[in-house]
């Protein structure tokens, strides 16, 4: 480290420490107008969205399953809104991404707890390298290796499970990184503590250690939730599409990223293409702003 | 949190069993985009009638006969049908049928011009890479009075595989040689130049956001989207507007016994020379993957359903050409030899 | 056995399912592109030749492999500032206050963006606007794909930024301003050297996500099957062909689709395997 710069004092020159400030604003005004870009990108997305899709959504936007692309044609002939809704795509999505969190978030936290429990051990190194690739492989990859794992082989058939199953090994790999990371923020003394006491392994794990790194967790859990949410190409493979609303594991089911390239491929529903999106956008901000209230009130001040 | 997964998960389980009680027959199946909006829409028609759900994804022509071919859906749709290999590498016979017509237009984008006539020579020069520019003379020669400019053309593909795809390159190895031998049919080729859209829409969409644009699209989505698009110089030397009447004439003629029929170039002097089925395949033995009677009946009688005057009535009502009747007589018959344990399903 | 030791146990056996997972996987890619290997070899990756015509079929993965590492990098430069922003930001500049807040919620809302989205935005939006200044006559092209590329990775790439900056121990930033430095000092000589590896390593997941992104570079990139001539030239990376053509692909062709599927894994391995070697390098 360069210490020289820390020597202000007599020896320091004025027009030098003029030159160490300005720098010190510069960077900070362009550290500020990048942030601001990225949030005006956000902004400028949603904008788009709210003012494309604000039309279509009402009650029966959530009530009520697709429409037919006749009666699409129909109303936007007409000037009116297209009726039907995203039932099913909601309920198709909470479904595979409820059983895709099932599957992954407790297999990702052990493993994520494993790795920072064996921090240096080749094997554990291992691990960690394999979940940073698996983290690489394009989601339409994981795709159809699913279809044929378990679309062909276990469901005899397009299926929720096979989504399910897709999204859950895109989940994993973040969910074991982000939960070593925010292990790692926990601090040494509380779990030495903990051992010292005679706490059996177990609890210390389940006491001390998810507790104290609750925030992390949650936001790990997120981020993951958050990108399986929106993916389009592993479901195409694996669970079709379903007009109806469905609870059967076994069959194909909706999804709204899927009812949303559904409305792409259509020319008479582009409009429901904007409302749909900003649904996606309104749960994944809800799903965040419900985490960050949780690990505020969870995480050990 | 440990709670809440397992209440969750009982709750699934729970759902699951639930829907499982109730025994309706679910059928599905996948494949073109071309069709997709005609399915789609007869299904939700067909539903309440019957109480028979049916799920179908558009996932393209090729990807649909793939689903077949692995058991993991009931029909596939393609508007391609099955070439003999194909056939061979299916894991049991199959049978495959038309279920309507439409047609692919040559759309465009040029500011002021909402009408054009084409050759099928200029047309293939274009795909070649040999007309680079509006102001091409051989444009205007055919256009007589339309002011094209000095602009660049953007020619514009499908980048995924399609029937759309098969459809328009058939027609170009039919009218240029040079074509033929270069890159010949199929649902991807090796374009010489354009851009790649992803879909119809993205065929579409490109095509109305990019100034001087010219691409092929199935007319549903021209329609609309409300994209110009070109008239065609067909066999008889008539130039010819897609619409209706002329898709329909180009699907006039003689259907063979095994239904595989390419209608592009039609020799009828009112037909609209680029334009095509799609087809519905099926097993032949619908007993496989322990499937049930109470399925393949349902199968067939949706599909029995979809060549009656209602279903093909609601091909119309979204531009795409319902069968004639001979046609439908035929595709009938068809259904009639498929079997459950090697008896006839349909009577 | 105590209790101890079957957590420990439960701890290791529960790791071999992501190597099951990850094994098979690439047993079925291995399995699944030996066909295409057998046939082109080592040609399968130098030659740019792509052609998927009945009769003269022939393919080449580097097109798309140029394609592919050309849009990356692309949006890796373009995310990097904007990340490391957000991240000053959120865990140092305006630490717990509303606008870090603010920030970070839209930086996880950008996750929260399905890649269909980020297509037609960058479709209906960006394009025009690249017309419009000149830069491309039609707006499709690896220009336009990284733009949009290096939006879908910021918030990989801030994720654990974030809390790699937050976990710098305070006695040190103190230490420093106490000897008078600047903020920016700090940031350059306290907290970097402090989170280097944290923020490397979310790089290189920033990274691995672009390799892998499908839909909204399809819409972008212009899907032609040629080696890419220049930043605004059309192109097509390997998750994209691989969209556009599994579904109608049969024997060969499948063969050699899923062989860019196992390139894509490899090149996903060695960038960690570099990135794991800069950390402990320089870490």
């Amino acid at each position: 480290m360069d210490t020289s710069i820390f020597q202000r004092g007599k020896t320091e020159t004025k027009s030098a420490h003029l030159v160490r400030s300005w720098k010190n604003k510069i960077f900070f005004s362009v550290v500020l107008l990048f942030a601001l870009i990225t949030i005006s990108i956000v902004f400028l997305i949603i904008g788009t969205l709210v003012a494309k899709g604000y039309r279509q959504i009402n009650w029966s936007f959530f009530t009520q399953v697709a429409p037919d692309t006749f009666d699409a044609m129909m109303a936007n002939a007409s000037g009116r809104l297209i009726p039907g809704g995203i039932l099913n795509g909601i309920t198709g999505s909470i479904f595979l991404v409820a059983i895709a969190s099932i599957l992954a978030i407790p297999i990702g936290v052990i493993i994520g707890i494993f790795l920072y429990e064996n921090p240096h051990k080749r094997y554990a190194n291992l691990i960690r390298d394999i979940a940073d690739v698996l983290q690489g492989v394009p989601s339409i990859v994981i795709g159809l290796i699913v279809y044929l794992w378990v679309v062909v082989s276990v469901t005899k058939g397009y299926s929720a499970l096979a989504g399910s199953v897709a999204l859950a090994i895109m989940m994993l790999p973040l969910i074991i990184r982000s939960t070593e990371e925010s292990m790692k923020m926990v601090p040494e003394s509380l779990k030495e503590a903990a051992v010292a006491l005679g706490t059996p392994y177990y609890k210390v794990i389940l006491r001390v250690l998810i507790p104290s790194s609750f925030s992390g967790l949650i936001t790990g859990i997120l981020l993951a939730v958050s990108r399986v949410l929106g993916e389009t190409a592993p479901l195409l493979l694996t669970t079709l599409g379903n007009s109806s609303v469905n609870w059967n594991l076994s069959k194909p089911i909706s999804a709204v990223p899927l009812l949303i390239w559904q409305f792409y491929n259509d020319p008479n529903m582009v409009n429901m293409i904007w409302s749909s999106s900003l649904f996606l956008m309104a749960f994944v901000l809800i799903l965040n702003i419900l985490s960050k209230w949780i690990a505020a009130k969870k995480s050990i001040q | 949190m440990k709670k809440i997964g397992l209440f969750l998960a009982l709750a699934l389980v729970i759902a699951s069993c639930h829907s499982g009680k109730k025994n309706s027959v679910a059928l599905s199946g996948a494949g073109s985009t071309f069709v997709m909006p005609f399915y789609t829409t007869a299904f939700q028609k067909y539903t309440p009638l019957t109480g028979v759900k049916i799920s179908y994804g558009g996932v393209g022509s090729g990807a649909g006969i793939k689903s077949l071919k692995d058991r993991v859906v009931d029909f596939g749709a393609s508007d391609a049908f099955m070439t003999d290999a194909q056939m061979a590498a299916m894991p049991a016979p199959v049978v495959e049928f038309p279920t309507c017509s439409g047609a692919v237009v040559m759309a465009f984008n040029l500011p002021g011009i909402t009408t054009m006539k084409l050759t099928p020579e200029v047309l293939a020069d274009i795909y070649l890479g040999k007309i680079t520019n509006w102001n091409d003379p051989a444009l205007a020669k055919i256009n007589p009075g339309v002011k094209f400019p000095n602009l660049p053309i953007t020619v514009v593909h499908r980048s995924d595989g399609s029937g759309t795809t098969n459809i328009f390159t058939n027609y170009l190895t039919k009218v240029s040689p040079e074509w033929k031998s270069k890159y010949g049919f199929g649902t991807t080729v090796n374009w010489p130049v354009g851009v790649g859209g992803k879909g119809n829409p993205g065929v579409a969409g490109t095509i109305s956001q990019t100034t001087g644009a010219f691409g092929y699209v199935e007319s549903t989505y021209a329609f609309a989207e409300k994209i110009p698009f070109a008239s065609i110089k067909n066999q008889a030397g008539i130039f010819i507007t897609p619409s209706f009447a002329s898709t329909s004439a180009a699907g006039k003629g003689q259907m063979p016994q095994d239904t595989r029929i390419m209608i592009t170039d039609s020799p009828d002097s009112a037909a609209y020379p680029i334009a095509g089925f799609t087809w519905v395949i099926l097993y032949k033995e619908q007993h496989y993957n322990n499937r049930t009677l109470a399925q393949a009946q349902a199968l067939l009688k949706l599909w029995d359903w979809m060549l009656d005057p209602d279903a093909q009535a609601v091909a119309q009502q979204i531009d795409y050409v319902p069968l004639p009747a001979s046609v439908v007589a035929l595709d009938k018959s068809i259904l009639r030899t498929v079997t459950y344990d090697g008896k006839p399903i349909l009577q | 056995m105590n209790s101890d030791k079957i957590t420990k146990y439960v701890l290791f056996v529960t790791s071999f399912i992501i190597l099951i997972v990850t094994g098979g996987m690439l047993y079925s890619l291995i399995q699944g592109s030996l066909p295409s290997f057998h046939t082109f070899g080592w040609k399968f990756i130098i030659s740019p030749e792509w052609n998927p015509t009945k009769g003269n079929e022939h393919y080449g993965a580097l097109a798309f492999i140029l394609g592919t590492i050309y849009t990356s990098v692309l949006a890796l430069l373009v995310a990097l500032p904007m990340a490391f922003s957000t991240s000053l930001i959120v865990a140092e500049y305006f630490r717990n206050s509303w606008f870090a807040n603010v920030v970070s919620t839209c930086v996880d809302l950008l996750a929260g963006i399905p890649s269909v989205i980020f297509g037609l935005w960058g479709f209906y939006a960006l394009r025009p606007f690249i017309v419009h200044i000149g830069l491309t006559q039609q707006g499709f092209g690896v220009f336009t794909a990284g733009i949009v590329l290096a939006m879908m990775i910021i918030p990989y790439a801030a994720s654990l930024s974030n809390s790699v900056i937050m976990m710098v121990p305070n006695e040190l930033k103190e230490a420093a301003y106490s000897l008078g430095a600047t903020r920016l000092e700090v940031i350059w000589n306290v907290i970097l050297p402090n989170a280097r590896s944290g923020i490397t390593a979310s790089y290189i997941l920033a990274f691995g996500r672009a390799l892998g992104e499908t839909m909204a570079v399809t819409m972008l990139i212009g899907n032609a099957n040629i080696v890419p001539k220049g930043l605004f030239s059309m192109g097509n990376t390997m998750a994209s062909v691989i969209a556009n053509e599994f579904g109608e692909a049969n024997g060969l062709h499948l063969s050699s689709l899923i062989a860019l599927g196992l390139i894509l894994f490899v090149i996903t391995a060695l960038i960690n395997a570099a990135g794991k070697y800069i950390i402990k390098k320089f870490a």
